[in-house]
């Protein structure tokens, strides 16, 4: 034990705004599947300001499971009513607790992989992407890394929808990856040479990039696909249909879009616009995917997954549509997983597909 | 203290492995509850799943002499639910069933650990209205609002939690499990243990199950803001509204720093140069309901309102009503500690209460935003101060001292809802009285002769 001094881990004023008024444990998915406030966002604080006074060692090994444990969904932030920035304190959190060895050997991997431009590059020549030049335009369509690897038809679909937007090869990683897994000072510098390769409006078709982006570059500089189409008064047309009717489509929200992004009413706006939009409940919570948490804790991701699941089924939907290529895999995998005849796909393929695109049909 | 490791054993014996913790991260977290300063490491964390392991605990603990502080979700805002001697905190959230809710007998059972809003809303499914409205439903536990006889926003006309109860499961320290009232509206044999329970915050036993009454659900609920220049002329509007004959659902106020900081968060267009705002709504059938709101709407204006604004939907009602939920909150994003108190006078007294506080709080050279429930005299002032500038939370405690002193002095009390906890204990004999104070003791004693529940709180 050392005293009540600060040890730097925290910036003070992010900590203080907590009043512990436990207004978030209801929307905190760690929680309800534990019951144990140590894994509830007002504990984790509680924990945070343990390590920041001294109060718990660094080596406790309840800070390093609670800091890995979280999913940093941050849906605790629209839910409290203090104020508190809970997504910087738990990176802040992360570049602590998984300094050096002590980060997971998976999360390393992963940082390495994209932090390579070229093998960034190569990921997308084993798929080819959708890339075009259009030095004149106004506005820069982001390559996700995992999506040009894993979904380079997201970024053609979103270049259909958005012909003007200039596609240039030359894009690095935009550092959330980083940021959310104990690097968050190369993550935002990873963000800053992103903004400096697209220098006007950045538009993403990742959920999951786009709050890490708004908060280096300014929300001025960086839309979502939705929030891009709906801002840009860009209206969608055809109608998606299923079994000769009109599609039955649920949405899972992206977490950081909604809750850091604030951004959860345009996706469903486009929806609604070609298919019958079905509410779920749970939508709007985590899908367990969660960045690099799929790979690093299969287990919760699953018990965060299954009974989202079952309510997408129970609602008898077509069609689950994820604004994030993350949620997508998480979706498709788990979907494939019980074999059911729901498809996850992502919004910008849900909206080409409604337009009559030919050259590709709905996964 | 610490536990021996055949205690630690004995409780993982008692609830499984899985549901004992020790380790001092496991622990960390329930040092607290949602008051601050007052803090307290338990020694072990323990969950159990139903009133018989309960009842091991306590007989484990009354034996070893081991403290023991329930705890719900940890919303209490007196220190009811900080560990202060250590020990074991016995964590009821896994025991979260709702078992019934019967439209014909208008009842609801659940175990203590469900949430008071998830029981709230499995009333509504049926038409059936839980009408205590604490303002951490959301977050807080049935048990616990039991435990502490949480108040809300619609005591005025439907009263608080005792008002609801009809009878409890609790488990003695002696490992008793008891069964006080039940399912009646008419039952005097013995004496009313259920009403001695309610509100004992986990001083007298472990309330494991509650059955509580429903009413039915109103056909409409508006909701309206009147804006008047002073916080006296709000409370001459109050008095005028409830000599009318007409008692709201809701009748809540916010002087002037908590109008602007509630406007902060959460934009809803309200009148940032009024010096007093008052919140009213009624429910039940829904032209009464329009007269009602239009009468209340014409007397505050006749008492000095400068705008009256009724709700034009429930969305926006709803909106309302969560504001004024999130006001403390709101405030504390004024500083880094938020000292919130509950003093309560008789209603006619508001408005004199409020500038005997604001008098007070200049005095003291301390910032203080007053809130609260003016149909009740229920009223939360509020100091946000810097943490670590110990002479202004110093002063902030003279403050607060001399708050409880004037509310007592106005024929009032020194917590209308939050409990006493450890926060108010040293102030409770000025309130009761030293034969009140023995009696109380002497009750604590009969039902832990160990004095194993929840020490240095009531009862202490």
């Amino acid at each position: 034990m050392t005293g009540d001094g600060a040890r730097g881990v925290f910036q003070p004023e992010l900590l203080d705004r907590c009043i512990a008024c436990g207004f978030c444990l209801p929307a905190c998915p760690t929680y309800a599947l534990s019951s144990d406030e140590g894994s509830s966002p007002r504990g984790r604080i509680s924990l945070m300001r343990a390590l920041e006074t001294g109060r718990l060692d660094e080596d406790d090994p309840r800070l390093r499971e609670e800091s890995s444990f979280c999913l940093g969904c941050r849906a605790c932030e629209p839910v409290c009513p203090a104020g508190v920035q809970y997504g910087e304190l738990l990176e802040q959190w992360r570049d602590h607790q998984w300094r050096g060895r002590n980060r997971p050997l998976l999360a390393r991997l992963l940082i390495a992989a994209v932090s390579r431009p070229v093998l960034v590059r190569a990921m997308g020549l084993v798929r080819r992407p959708a890339r075009t030049r259009r030095a004149d335009a106004p506005a820069y369509l982001m390559l996700g890394c995992f999506e040009r690897a894993l979904y380079p038809n997201v970024s053609r679909a979103a270049s259909r929808l958005l012909p003007d937007l200039a596609v240039p090869e030359n894009q690095g990683c935009c550092g959330a990856l980083h940021a959310h897994n104990g690097e968050s000072r190369t993550g935002k510098e990873m963000a800053r040479r992103l903004g400096d390769q697209l220098p006007g409006l950045i538009v993403t078709t990742a959920g999951g990039c786009v709050a890490h982006l708004a908060g280096v570059l300014g929300p001025g500089r960086v839309r979502e696909l939705s929030e891009h189409l709906v801002a840009s008064g860009a209206a969608p047309s055809g109608e998606l249909r299923a079994d000769g009717r009109r599609a039955r489509v649920a949405l899972q929200d992206s977490c950081h879009l909604r809750n850091g992004h604030r951004v959860y009413a345009q996706p469903r706006a486009l929806i609604a616009a070609v298919a019958d939009l079905v509410p779920v409940p749970g939508e709007a919570s985590c899908c367990g995917s969660a960045g690099s948490y799929s790979l690093l804790r299969p287990r919760d991701s699953r018990r965060i997954l299954e009974p989202k699941l079952d309510a997408y089924e129970a609602a008898g939907v077509d069609y689950i549509v994820a604004v994030n290529p993350g949620c997508l895999r998480q979706l498709q995998k788990g979907l494939r997983r019980r074999r059911s005849r729901v498809r996850a796909v992502h919004l910008a393929e849900l909206l080409t597909a409604a337009a009559g695109d030919q050259t590709r049909s709905v996964p | 203290m610490s536990l021996d490791r055949g205690v630690l054993a004995e409780l993982e014996r008692v609830v499984g492995a899985g549901h004992v913790r020790h380790g001092r991260g496991d622990v960390e977290p329930y040092s607290r509850d949602a008051t601050p300063v007052f803090r307290g490491a338990p020694d072990v964390v323990v969950w159990p799943a139903g009133a018989p392991e309960v009842s091991a605990i306590l007989r484990l603990a009354t034996e070893r002499r081991i403290p023991v502080v329930p705890r719900g979700a940890g919303s209490n805002l007196s220190a009811g639910a900080v560990p202060q001697n250590g020990g074991i905190v016995l964590v009821l959230t896994r025991m979260d069933r709702i078992l019934e809710v019967n439209p014909e007998e208008l009842l609801a059972r659940a175990e203590a650990g469900a949430s008071t809003a998830a029981l709230a809303d499995r009333a509504a499914e049926v038409r059936l209205l839980y009408p205590p409205d604490p303002g951490s439903r959301t977050v807080s536990t049935i048990g616990g609002n039991v435990a502490t006889c949480a108040g809300g926003l619609r005591g005025l006309k439907y009263g608080v939690t005792r008002n609801y109860v009809l009878g409890v499961e609790a488990v003695l320290p002696t490992g008793e499990i008891i069964r006080t009232g039940g399912r009646l509206w008419k039952d005097v044999a013995g004496y009313d243990l259920t009403r001695l329970l309610t509100g004992s915050e986990g001083t007298l036993a472990v309330i494991t199950e509650v059955t509580v009454a429903l009413v039915p659900m109103p056909a409409a609920t508006k909701t309206g803001v009147a804006y008047f220049r002073t916080l006296a002329d709000a409370g001459r509007a109050v008095a005028a509204v409830i000599t009318d004959g007409i008692v709201p659902a809701t009748l809540e106020f916010l002087d002037a720093k908590c109008i602007d900081v509630v406007e902060q968060y959460a934009n809803l267009g309200l009148r940032r140069d009024a010096g007093a705002m008052l919140l009213f709504g009624d429910d039940g059938a829904s032209d009464a309901v329009d007269r009602n709101l239009l009468r209340i709407g014409e007397l505050c204006t006749a008492n000095g309102a400068i705008e009256v604004v009724l709700a034009e939907d429930a969305a926006r009602s709803e909106a309302l009503l969560t504001a004024r939920r999130a006001t403390l909150p709101a405030l504390s994003r004024l500083g880094s500690l938020t000292m919130l108190e509950d003093a309560t006078v008789p209603r006619p007294r508001l408005a004199e209460m409020v500038d005997r506080i604001n008098e007070i709080a200049d005095r003291h050279a301390v910032p203080i935003a007053t809130f609260g429930h003016a149909g009740d005299g229920n009223l939360h002032p509020t100091c946000v101060v810097d943490q670590h500038d110990t002479a202004a939370i110093e002063r902030a405690h003279k403050a607060f001292e001399e708050i409880f002193a004037a509310a007592i002095e106005l024929n009032g009390t020194i917590t209308g809802e939050h409990g006493v906890g450890a926060a108010k204990l040293p102030f409770l004999a000025a309130r009761l009285g030293a034969d009140q104070v023995a009696l109380l003791r002497r009750i604590k004693a009969a039902f832990d002769p160990a004095g194993i529940l929840n020490p240095g709180k009531l009862g202490s």
